[in-house]
């Protein structure tokens, strides 16, 4: 019994430990992950259900759908990596506006938007180029709607 | 002794002379109006393709945010703010005190062709009349006509706050001496008819160049950059070089271009946001044919270098930064050494 309320103790510590203790390097990788999502999952596969949209890649349902479910997948892992902290200014290349936390519910609602809207649109693409099309916007119009209104573009 | 004084006084009064015959406010007389029943679907495109409630309507939290309230409500508040001072942008709905509900038709062609308010006052360019001078008689008919039928607003937004010489607008007759002529656009018969549409809409009501050229200290556009980007006006970065070159889009196609302005998507599928945002939305709502126009205008453009290097602009921003009283105290403890790498 002792034994157990050790164990059970050193657990509850611990548990406290990782809640308060993110330290730096944490941070840090956070925004590397977020960074790496967005940069290299969801805007190439955008880039490539873009070009179908506009005619410079021929389309095709089998990878216009496997581009949108890659998107699809992104959300989910992405509103994880928003510890406090993260914001712009505070770690080096964060575009996170502040507001994020402030209402961090509407954030994550806004990253199920996405979720919804690219599994819409993976959907749409066994139905043909203009139905994809059409879905795929709604789409883009979710990317813009979440980034006007929590992304600190980074000075170029 | 005092013929030195009396020379200097001759001097003094002559060169006020001058200065007040140089800067009497040059306007458009009523004989030069064409008789044009207004158009009003016309008015509300012309209003949109010259974003007048970007600037004009009342924005959405503080006076800078870039979204704005009831875009149909011009009751002005925005606040500009730039390297001469701060702007406050003006209430130009029409209720007849607070906004622009007295001025006729001619005065409302004289403040977008000429920079001259009723009552011969100077207008200052953060209003962008160099470039709506360049707009038809018949579209700014159709767009007072079309502003007169949105709802009325008392609000009364603060003066602009400028340092001198800035704040005597007597002075700024000089400087419409070198960039107002109120001359209409005119298309070049060598080229195509789309090409000319997408001029007049780049170089009149959609103003680009105001924020996409470099400028003098003076404030006037630098022609020979003209599109090859410049720095923010209302505070840090750049805004993008958008000539076909390779420091601008040179590598967007036609498409490229239109598909952004219907979406706000990046040939990369970045997002643009900041001004250009508000600026995109309006052009999605123009006709498809009229973004393609401005499109082939943009990729017709001379192919230019950047005007603002941007590694210079970084530099002066971190500069800024440091310079600034108390530094940013929002971050606190928990800001990141910097290292002045690249970022």
């Amino acid at each position: 019994m002792q034994k157990l309320m050790m164990v059970a103790c050193t657990l509850v510590g611990l548990a406290a430990y990782a809640t308060v203790a993110i330290s730096a390097e944490d941070l840090v990788a956070a925004v590397k992950e977020r960074r790496h999502l967005m940069k290299e999952v969801v805007a190439p596969n955008a880039k490539l259900g873009g070009q179908m949209v506009k005619g410079t890649v021929a389309f095709d349902t089998t990878k216009a759908a496997a581009a949108m479910n890659e998107i699809s997948g992104v959300p989910d892992k992405y509103v994880k990596l928003f510890p406090k902290g993260t914001e712009h200014g505070a770690v080096k290349d964060s575009e996170a506006k502040a507001t994020i936390w402030d209402d961090f519910d509407k954030f994550k609602a806004t990253a199920q938007k996405l979720k919804d809207a690219s599994a819409k649109a993976a959907g749409a693409a066994a139905q043909g180029q203009g139905t994809f099309t059409a879905a795929f916007n709604d789409m883009t119009k979710v990317c813009k709607e979440c980034h006007e209104t929590f992304r600190e573009k980074l000075e170029q | 002794m005092r013929r030195a004084l009396l020379a200097l006084l001759v001097v003094a009064v002559a060169g006020a002379v001058v200065f007040y015959v140089l800067t009497i406010p040059r306007t458009v007389p009523a004989s030069e109006l064409p008789a044009h029943k207004p158009d009003l679907a016309n008015g509300e495109y012309m209003f949109t393709a010259g974003g007048c409630a970007e600037c004009h309507a009342t924005p959405e939290k503080k006076c800078n945010d870039p979204k704005t309230q009831d875009k149909h409500v011009l009751s002005g508040g925005r606040c500009l703010k730039t390297p001469f001072g701060v702007f406050n942008v003006p209430n130009i709905s029409p209720d007849k005190e607070a906004g622009i509900g007295n001025w006729s038709t001619l005065d409302f062609v004289n403040a977008l062709k000429r920079g001259i308010a009723p009552g011969g006052e100077h207008l200052y360019p953060a209003f962008p009349y160099t470039s709506y001078q360049r707009m038809t008689y018949a579209d700014l008919i159709d767009l007072k006509a079309y502003l007169d039928t949105l709802p009325a607003s008392k609000n009364v937004p603060p003066p602009h706050e400028l340092g001198f010489p800035f704040n005597i607008r007597r002075g700024l007759g000089l400087w419409q001496l070198l960039y107002v002529d109120g001359k209409d656009f005119v298309p070049d018969p060598k080229q195509s008819a789309e090409l000319n549409r997408g001029a007049y809409l780049v170089m009149g009501p959609g103003h680009c160049a105001e924020c996409h050229s470099s400028r003098y200290l003076w404030g006037g556009i630098i022609k020979s950059e003209e599109f090859a980007g410049a720095r923010n006006p209302e505070g840090k970065g750049t805004v993008p070089n958008i000539t076909p070159s390779d420091d601008g889009i040179g590598d967007w196609s036609l498409n490229d271009i239109s598909y952004l302005l219907e979406t706000g998507n990046t040939p990369d599928f970045d997002v643009i946001g900041e001004s250009m945002a508000a600026v995109q939305e309006n052009m999605a709502k123009l006709t498809a044919a009229d973004r393609d126009a401005i499109a082939a205008f943009i990729k017709a453009l001379p192919a230019r270098p950047d005007a603002v290097p941007k590694s210079e602009q970084k530099k002066k921003d971190a500069k800024d930064e440091d310079a600034a009283p108390g530094g940013d105290t929002k971050t606190g403890g928990s800001k990141e050494p910097d290292d002045g790498s690249d970022y």
